[in-house]
């Protein structure tokens, strides 16, 4: 694996996911491809680390404390005021079970307002994982 | 019928004209929206457009027989009641036309208030047909949600493990990898013991609400069931630099009760007393014998429990989140283990805690000679 490349100009990731062990892999994947990376370990503190960082990508879990805790996360970044500047920041949702928005959230124009911009499983896939991050941030 | 709300409607199905213009008149000056059809195919064709809450339908009538169209009503819609109106009323077509799905059976001629009180019996079944449905789809969500839940629990250590693994493989010759390696490996080898746990935990869940563990009540002493217990605790607690001390009564503590649901209600007490207390703490057993029941206290110097988690500490993979915590933390299930068997065993279990200075966990067992003496495998 690569040394840490992170360099001026650097491209920044905010992973909120309440699994330590996770996070420290995401970081060390995307660390080692220069990004850099901050970690939150709830829903409630990716969203303070905002007013911190500007990240150009957030990797977001789905069930943390609560069943839907990263749907919460999404609606605060898509409809809430607060977050306005990172309206338009890609997201990915993760998480281990396979469960698609719509079958959590019946009502379609409720999904479609917090529907993350792509959805992975875990464990992640790290060239897929990779591989998706580049062209998020390069869109 | 509630004020305002939407005529329930009722479909007729008879070749008898007189039949049908009784049933309508009848029906609708009780507030029914009634449909009435010569035939079984343009009945069926009301039924499937229109939803009806019940339905009146002749057993003889020409085309499809009153039988064919019970059978085909079920296949549109599982929830609807059918009444049969027939001339031909014995024993035999009662039972023919209840065999093909009828709910009821009204014998032709009949007064207004016959067919009304018909109408009535067969709405009321519905409406209770449609709340226990609706009562199954409740619990089959909360079932699915549950079954999600359990899921994730299991399957958050092992995306850990896999995805150290992976890191691992892919891991060259830079000078920090054998740093990394070990470290990580160190990890793999702690969620696979979490994952161990949760998966025994919740086998002992499991046996406990299927009954196959709790049923064998006998005397059992827990004096030395504790000394046992924390004799096998000692090297843990000094590894972590607590100590861990009993003061037992010199006289018994016999309860009623499952040696081994005893055993894993102490041990899940004991194990978190030391795993969440700190280097140089204390851990401390207590058992005393009030009159007619047995009090076990486990008393820890850790860090306490936040008043605001205190209500859901014995809830189902409850954890008390505390920041800066390395994972794994419990599995979530011990407390509720030890919840499940103390009112098991007929007694109770309640927590005093403080933030900063530690938790009690207080355990109230009823004494054996006071415990119902229904078992005979003693001894």
């Amino acid at each position: 694996m690569a040394a840490t490349k992170a360099r001026v100009g650097t491209k920044t990731i905010l992973v909120i996911d309440d699994d330590e062990d996770f996070r420290t892999a995401v970081r060390v994947v995307l660390e080692g491809e220069g990004y850099a990376v901050v970690a939150a370990d709830s829903g409630r503190s990716g969203l303070d680390s905002l007013k911190r960082c500007t990240p150009d990508l957030v990797i977001l879990d789905v069930m943390m404390e609560t069943m839907t805790e990263g749907y919460g996360v999404s609606e605060a970044l898509k409809l809430s005021g607060e977050f306005e500047a990172f309206q338009n920041t890609p997201v990915i949702m993760v998480s281990s079970i396979q469960e698609s928005p719509d079958e959590l959230f019946p009502r379609a124009p409720e999904t479609d307002m917090i529907r993350p911009t792509s959805y992975l499983t875990k464990p992640l896939d790290i060239p897929k994982f990779l591989e998706l991050v580049r062209t998020l941030l390069r869109g | 019928m509630e004020p305002g709300a939407e005529p329930e409607v009722i479909v007729v199905i008879d070749d008898d004209y007189a039949m049908r213009l009784s049933c309508i008149e009848i029906l609708s000056r009780s507030g029914y929206r009634v449909e009435a059809f010569e035939d079984g195919a343009r009945g069926l064709d009301a039924v499937a457009a229109d939803k009806p809450a019940l339905i009146l339908v002749d057993l003889k009538m020409p085309g499809l027989s009153g039988l064919e169209v019970i059978a085909r009503l079920h296949e549109i819609n599982p929830i609807m009641t059918v009444v049969v109106i027939t001339g031909y009323a014995t024993i035999g077509t009662a039972v023919e036309a209840m065999n093909a799905g009828a709910h009821d059976v009204l014998p032709k001629p009949f007064s207004p208030d016959e067919l009304r009180l018909v109408v009535q019996r067969g709405l009321e079944r519905r409406r209770l047909q449609i709340e226990a449905h609706r009562a199954d789809l409740e619990r089959e969500v909360q079932r699915r949600r549950f079954v999600t839940f359990v899921t994730h629990q299991l399957k958050t250590p092992l995306v850990a493990v896999h995805q150290f693994l992976d890191l691992l493989q892919r891991l060259g010759e830079e000078p920090d990898a054998p740093a990394k390696r070990a470290e990580w490996l160190q990890r793999c080898l702690v969620r696979t013991e979490e994952l161990q746990r949760l998966i025994e935990d919740w086998l002992t869940l499991a046996k406990l609400e299927g009954g196959a563990l709790g049923r064998h009540r006998t005397r059992v002493d827990l004096k030395p069931l504790t000394s046992n217990l924390l004799a096998g605790y000692q090297a843990l607690a000094a590894s972590r630099q607590v100590s861990l001390n009993a003061e037992l009564p010199d006289t018994p503590c016999p309860v009623h009760g499952d040696p081994i649901c005893l055993t894993v209600l102490l041990d899940n007490l004991v194990a978190n007393a030391i795993q969440y207390n700190r280097p140089g703490g204390r851990v401390c057993v207590r058992a005393t014998c009030p009159p007619g029941e047995v009090v076990v206290t486990v008393q820890d110097t850790g860090a306490g429990i936040p008043r605001e988690a205190l209500p859901f500490l014995f809830e189902e993979f409850y954890r008390v989140r505390q920041p800066g915590r390395v994972s794994p933390e419990g599995t979530g299930l011990g407390l509720h283990i030890c919840r499940r068997i103390v009112s098991e065993m007929g007694g109770t279990i309640e927590v005093e805690s403080t933030e900063g200075a530690g938790s009690t966990f207080r355990v109230r067992l009823p004494a054996y000679a006071d415990a119902p003496s229904t078992t005979t495998s003693a001894g």
